[in-house]
């Protein structure tokens, strides 16, 4: 969470969280397994999407998350067969004939559940010292049986490889192009919006998935290329996502600069009291709701918009206006907007339709409207002329020191931030 | 083209319209179904969603199956002498004992093995066919009771609330809607965690919005706040002025929540439809103790659902209300017949579904499912009721809308099962041609090419499908009007490959289904 608020514009931490999305990991009671994963995760934030997907198979957390740990020749368990196919690599198409998802079939599902056999991870909740988080694999638990796929991997028969089966059937399943057109249409959702139109199939998430193709399936180029389209800054698509709970919280702290204390402690224990208040909002990091990630990436039709209900929106509201009040945390641990900071951000903090338009800017992904500007004045300067914001802010910048002067125009800039946090543009980007 | 309507839309040409007798819904006129419902009814219907795919064999036992499931699911099968005898052969696990109660006192109903054809194991997938109600093969993105909602409200959300109807229509126990009340243009249900804790919202200042993504976002998020502070209010009076009298279990999730749906109804909330949930019955691995079958997570989830349902019927009950509700459960799938040595269970077929109320027909629907001790590892329990059936049938009986709005609601080949009892519209209600149990048989079972299914009817319409092992509807026998007498039909089997398979046979308002082999 802080490596997100503080990344300033590279997308590493944004792309880890993308991938925490993808593969949903929940409900693994051991943080070092946790810290595993989520290093796991970092490391291929733009890195090799095949190799990632390698190493997720085998990761500990995952074997325990969907049971691979508990896949053997005798007794197949098939959770995460099932999901790699749907959720992680290919996609599930239109049902095509019983049993048969176009992109694979339920025969798939059983034999590569079968490929899969053998794995464990090592060291759940361990206290040894010695022991490291790590996966073996158990050649005895192995299905050593030939695997028959179906016409859907062109009937390709997998023999025994032994510790080496897992990487040949992630290799054959990246074979199919689909992959690239799914995990295309995801980083879409991720970073642009929900509805994929015939246009943006065509013009955007083919020729990504055709770069990710020519690029061995290495993230980082398509990133580039989506993230410096022309489609991407086309005015009609900028702000049209309604921030997830996490991009919420965090982008109030980082555009208006909150400031966290220096000593570690002190600023894990205030990034766990944020990570408390996101909760509610129905974000919670390492518990999605369920192994396909947040629905808000996923649900038909409201996609984004299951964010936003009456429950969440009062959880939004409640972050915000402490934020711009007395701080979010406990007793002096706060954070806490300094509004005397946040207006050395703008260019002109002496006229109080810039400062309105400075934040605005800030804030929000789209113009306002002169009459929102209005009603906007009306908060930081209730019935007074322009003049009277210039004169103010000047004796406090002429002398900072005297307390009088700094509340007079603080009190003025939260009530004005507290009321620009609550606006619904804020919760676009 | 607006933005709005070029949403919709996409949304038609990628998956398949919600038809009405043929037309979109809105497209149809207001006064469409508000002619024959009575939108001022003030009945309740409680939906308990149970996330994750229910292990129906380890909730609703068939005792006449035991020795079978013994051996196809030993190391999960509760001990005979702990199951809790409900009927001869009908036994509860032996946490239920709140609900044993109730229907003891004729207050909760089963339907045998609830389903649909072509069954998806995807979980997501498959809740939601079960919210949507649409078919399996076809994506529908509004839900059941949207539909139902958006029938008798066409214009919703626009200029809701009002004077005439001021509490919401549908409310969900949580923090994401329920797509069970998805509509067209928006989500009928409010989400409400605590009736306590609800603070004015700040409205944003209306204003021109531009023609795109953004001023579409926008105007929903503007929407929802002003929404969320209208009902907000009726909430919060409906919390203050209700109270609970009954005493509801600690430390139990779905309690919490029917406590709250007890104090809105008792404060005054003219809310039609509460959505609770539980989640954790994904029970691959451990779904029982080892040592212990009695316990583990599946236990603790039923144990959770029975006092919490136990509790919430005596609340009803005391506060006088009982006759203005009823509850069903319902899960995207059951899981499979055999267990997998995680002590656990794989993604599975259908699976029992539970009704509550004083209403209900206090009766097990259908028969116990049949086990062989051949079954395969994939193979779940077969559909004998479409759970379409249980739908329409509610909002038949419950919310009095007419058979043929049913079938463009849902389905055309809905058939009508006798859920409810006492407190029905029996204007809308068709008795069925008979009780009695069907007779099925098939000969030779095990077969090789050929088998004859041989069964009785009366003058009656008969549908008669073939089903795999694992759900998908591979071939309708026979759908037609048969005379009354006994019937048999021979089925080539030619060209299937070696399995278990399933003849389903629908009768008016009966179901049966017959497992076959072929070697």
């Amino acid at each position: 969470m802080e490596l997100l608020r503080t990344e300033g514009v590279s997308l590493r931490e944004k792309m880890t969280l993308f991938w925490h999305n993808h593969f949903a990991v929940s409900d693994i009671q051991d943080p070092k397994y946790i810290y595993r994963h989520s290093i796991l995760l970092r490391s291929f934030a733009w890195g090799n999407f095949r190799e990632l997907i390698k190493q997720v198979t085998i990761d500990p957390s995952m074997l325990r998350f969907l049971n691979g740990g508990q896949n053997t020749a005798s007794a197949p368990n098939e959770n995460y067969a099932r999901e790699l196919l749907e959720l992680f690599t290919i996609g599930k198409g239109p049902l095509a004939g019983p049993g048969d998802y176009t992109n694979y079939t339920e025969q798939d599902v059983v034999q590569m559940a079968r490929v899969l056999t053998g794995w464990r991870d090592r060291g759940f909740n361990t206290t040894n010292p010695d022991q490291d988080v790590t996966s073996v694999f158990l050649a005895g638990q192995h299905d050593n049986g030939v695997k028959q796929l179906s016409p859907r991997f062109n009937n390709v028969q997998i023999s025994n490889m032994g510790n080496q089966e897992y990487a040949h059937l992630v290799d054959l399943i990246f074979q199919q192009d689909e992959v690239a057109r799914f995990i295309s249409r995801k980083l879409y959702r991720w970073f642009v919006y929900y509805i994929i139109d015939d246009n943006a199939e065509a013009n955007v998430i083919q020729p990504m998935a055709q770069l990710l193709i020519e690029n061995d399936y290495e993230i980082k180029p398509i990133l580039e290329a989506l993230l410096g389209s022309a489609h991407f800054y086309d005015i009609l698509n900028v702000g049209p996502m309604i921030k997830n709970p996490i991009d919420f919280s965090i982008s109030a702290l980082k555009q208006l600069e909150v400031a966290f204390p220096p000593a570690l402690a002190q600023r894990y224990t205030l990034h766990f009291r944020i990570f408390q208040a996101i909760i509610p909002m129905e974000m919670e990091y390492y518990n999605p709701p369920s192994v396909a990630g947040w629905k808000a990436y996923y649900q038909q039709p409201q996609f984004y918009r299951v964010w936003i209900n009456a429950t969440t929106l009062q959880s939004r509201m409640g972050y915000t206006n402490l934020l711009a009040g007395d701080g979010v945390g406990q007793g002096q641990l706060r954070a806490r907007i300094d509004p005397l900071h946040a207006i050395t951000l703008l260019p002109d903090p002496f006229d109080p339709n810039a400062v309105i338009d400075g934040f605005a800017k800030l804030l929000f992904p789209q113009p306002i409207t002169d009459s929102q500007k209005i009603a906007l004045k009306e908060v930081l300067l209730p019935g007074l002329p322009d003049y009277e914001w210039t004169v103010e802010y000047a004796a406090y910048e002429a002398n900072p020191s005297d307390q009088n002067l700094a509340d007079a125009v603080a009190v003025k800039l939260r009530n004005l931030l507290q009321v620009m946090l609550s606006m619904p543009e804020f919760y676009l980007s | 083209m607006k933005r709005r309507q070029f949403i919709k839309a996409a949304g038609t040409a990628v998956s398949v319209p919600l038809l009405l007798n043929g037309m979109r819904v809105s497209a149809m006129p207001r006064s469409f179904l508000s002619r024959i419902v009575n939108p001022e009814s003030d009945r309740v219907l409680v939906l308990i969603q149970l996330n994750g795919g229910n292990d129906g064999l380890n909730m609703v036992v068939p005792m006449d199956q035991y020795d079978n499931l013994a051996n196809v699911r030993g190391n999960i099968l509760l001990p005979e002498s702990s199951i809790l005898s409900i009927e001869d052969t009908v036994g509860l696990h032996p946490v239920m004992t709140g609900i044993r109660s109730l229907y003891d006192e004729g207050k909760m109903g089963i339907v045998q093995s609830v389903g649909y054809p072509n069954q998806n194991r995807s979980h997501f997938r498959s809740s939601d066919i079960w919210t949507s109600g649409s078919p399996a093969e076809e994506v529908w993105t509004t839900g059941w009771l949207g539909r139902y909602f958006e029938g008798l409200y066409p214009a919703y959300p626009d200029g809701y609330p009002n004077s005439e109807y001021p509490d919401p229509f549908a409310i969900t126990m949580g923090s994401i809607v329920s797509e069970t009340c998805q509509g067209t243009a928006s989500n009928f249900s409010l989400t409400l965690n605590d009736p306590f804790s609800l603070a004015p919202l700040t409205e944003g200042s209306p204003s021109d919005l531009p023609d795109t993504p953004y001023g579409e976002e926008l105007a929903f998020l503007r929407l929802s706040i002003s929404q969320a502070n209208a009902y907000g209010d009726v909430i919060t009076d409906a919390a203050q002025n209700g109270s609970n009298m009954a005493a509801y279990p600690e430390d139990n999730r779905l309690a919490a929540q029917l406590k709250n749906v007890a104090l809105l109804m008792a404060g005054g909330l003219q809310t039609r439809v509460y959505v609770v949930s539980l989640g954790g019955f994904d029970t691959h691995a451990n779904q029982v103790a080892q040592g212990d079958v009695t316990t583990g997570e599946h236990a603790e989830l039923l144990q959770t659902l029975s006092d919490a349902v136990a509790a919430f019927q005596t609340d009803l009950q005391m506060l006088g209300l009982e006759q203005r509700v009823v509850c069903m459960t319902f899960s995207e799938f059951g899981r499979r017949i055999r267990s997998n040595d995680s002590f656990g269970t794989d993604h599975g077929t259908a699976a029992p579904l539970l009704l509550f109320g004083s209403c209900v027909n206090p009766a097990i629907l259908g028969d116990n499912p049949e086990i062989s001790t051949d079954v395969s590892g994939d193979e779940g329990l077969p559909m004998q009721h479409d759970f379409r059936d249980v739908y329409g049938s509610l909002l038949m009986d419950w919310f009095e809308v007419n058979e043929d709005d049913v079938r463009s609601l849902l389905y055309n080949d809905f058939q009508y099962l006798p859920l409810l009892l006492n407190c029905t519209a029996t204007s809308t209600r068709p008795e069925p041609k008979s009780e009695e149990a069907i007779l099925m048989g098939a000969y030779p079972n095990p077969c090789s090419n050929w088998t004859t299914i041989s069964f009785t009817t009366a003058d009656e319409w008969a549908k008669l499908s073939l089903f795999d092992s694992i759900g998908n509807e591979l071939r309708v026998v026979t759908n037609q009007r048969l005379s009354a007498g006994e019937h048999k039909i021979q089925v080539d089997l030619h060209g299937l490959p070696p399995g278990t398979y399933f003849f389903r046979l629908q009768l008016q308002g009966r179901q049966k289904t017959k497992r076959v082999v072929k070697n």
